[in-house]
């Protein structure tokens, strides 16, 4: 890998100064990105390893492991350059040459360096295909890469604060939580279903560990994160812990309003002490001081995987912008 | 405002299912308003306040539950975190630590620890807890008594 992006690079001294202008703007947003790559990267290496040995990686996701293998090198050797440069944009520079040489160069440079560590990844692959079509079907990969990278770090993030006692119910659920995403897709879905998604990773992560085998997975899901920018995209995520606590939790009304908890608020956890609350009260709560009601904290402090699927949506919406210069 | 009435009407309910769950506590809503409750409470064993019966009354705020109700107590008490004329009550879940989790019948639960459980640091009647605080349990514990005798129990005879 290190060699190719060496040749890669050799030959690229002309469209120098192409990106010249690119790179003043970037250059900013590249020191960000350098330093999210790297904790990207290291979450990513941590997941990649995890799956592996839990051995439910089947072939469509080992192929995006490696994809992330090489990422991880084609980042290690940026971060060399950089040593030996002393400059950030010439890290820039290699990454963009390699991709001068492929038919779509400039967009996915765009996607690169707005994206990070999925934007290399699919450079890498479409440099070796030189054909626009497949590396669009690379890209796609890349999405769902990204997808699964950003679900199984917070599987891992979550995994350090409690373990997860609801796993065994999970195979069942698997395949109808596929089919019943569908029509919540709809962007009419309240926006405060999207922190159900967020906020109840066990059950979810465990589907996503699962996706890659699925049928229907090609069209859904990576089409899905791929069109709406990020809130959309955790609706799904919604959806399937909403199935999954269907089949699973008990009925009981929320203790702040005393009425009902219908299927999405029990399926609802916004703080990690466990206090089950009702959307409309959890709106009001946030309205008013913010705290929990079950351990009294603020809701922002214990949220912390809201923080981080925060820090990944502007690489979802840069995405998308950078697809529909393309089309 | 809609939500607070039908959360209270809920607690309305509870409390009239659960008449005998706590023989401790009485809580009644007024007839004509539900944001106005009054509460019996029995002052707890083993403390000054044992055999004397409490009234409390409860002001709802519209907010509720996201704002506490705001209690005092109508019975004169001797204790140091209730104010001896007004009857207001130092309790850290009537304010900042409030939780909309707790209910009237958890507050009132709540009070009668206060009542076995004075904090003098924080003291609303200072005569009251500097008698505490200067070890003088014997002279805060007799005029406790004598204060629950004179107001909160029934007159004899």
């Amino acid at each position: 890998m290190a060699d190719s992006i060496a040749t890669s690079s050799a030959p690229a001294s002309l469209p120098r100064d192409l990106t010249k202008k690119k790179r003043t703007n970037k250059k900013l947003k590249q020191s960000k990105l350098d330093v999210r790559r790297e904790q990207w990267l290291s979450q990513v290496k941590n997941k990649g390893c995890k799956v592996d040995s839990n051995g439910k990686d089947e072939s469509h996701s080992s192929s995006m492991r490696i994809a992330n293998v090489q990422n991880g090198s084609l980042d290690n050797l940026e971060i060399r350059s950089r040593g030996e440069e002393n400059e950030g944009s010439s890290i820039h520079d290699s990454d963009l040459e390699s991709l001068m040489n492929s038919p779509i160069g400039i967009t996915l440079d765009h996607n690169d360096s707005s994206k990070g560590l999925t934007g290399s990844s699919s450079s890498i692959t479409s440099s070796g295909c030189c054909s626009g079509n497949i590396s669009e079907e690379e890209e796609d990969d890349g999405c769902v890469d990204d997808w699964e990278a950003v679900a199984d770090a917070l599987y891992a993030d979550d995994n350090q604060h409690k373990p997860i006692a609801e796993s065994p119910a999970e195979p069942e659920t698997r395949v109808e939580s596929d089919n019943l995403e569908v029509p919540n897709h709809n962007p009419g879905v309240d926006l405060s279903k999207t922190e159900s998604g967020k906020v109840v990773p066990e059950s979810r992560v465990n589907c996503r560990a699962w996706r890659p085998d699925d049928a229907c997975r090609p069209q859904s899901l990576p089409t899905l994160s791929k069109q709406h920018s990020f809130p959309m995209k955790s609706c799904g995520r919604g959806a399937i812990t909403w199935t999954w606590q269907r089949l699973s939790s008990q009925p009981s009304s929320c203790p702040i309003c005393y009425e009902d908890l219908d299927v999405t608020d029990s399926s609802f956890l916004p703080c990690s002490c466990g206090f089950h609350l009702c959307l409309f009260c959890h709106k009001r709560i946030l309205e008013a001081d913010g705290r929990c009601p079950g351990c009294r904290k603020q809701y922002d402090q214990i949220n912390v995987n809201m923080c981080f699927n925060e820090r990944v949506a502007p690489f979802q919406l840069s995405r998308s912008c950078s697809m529909s210069t393309r089309f | 405002m809609q939500a607070s009435r039908a959360r209270l009407f809920k607690e309305y309910k509870e409390v009239q299912r659960e008449k005998t769950a706590d023989p401790d506590i009485q809580l009644a809503c007024d007839d004509s308003n539900i944001f106005k409750w009054t509460a019996l409470i029995k002052g707890p064993s083993e403390t000054p306040y044992e055999g004397g019966v409490f009234q409390l009354a409860f002001a709802v705020p519209e907010q509720y539950p996201l704002q506490p109700p705001q209690v005092r107590f109508l019975t004169k008490i001797f204790h140091p975190n209730v104010h001896f004329k007004t009857g207001e009550i130092c309790l850290d879940i009537l304010k900042n630590a409030w939780s909309p989790a707790w209910t009237l019948q958890s507050v009132c639960r709540a009070i009668i620890a206060l009542m076995a459980h004075p904090e003098p640091d924080s003291p609303l009647n200072c005569d009251s807890g500097n008698l505490l605080r200067s070890g003088d349990i014997r002279g805060f514990q007799s005029m406790a008594k004598m204060y629950t005798r004179l107001a909160a129990m029934p007159k004899k005879g």
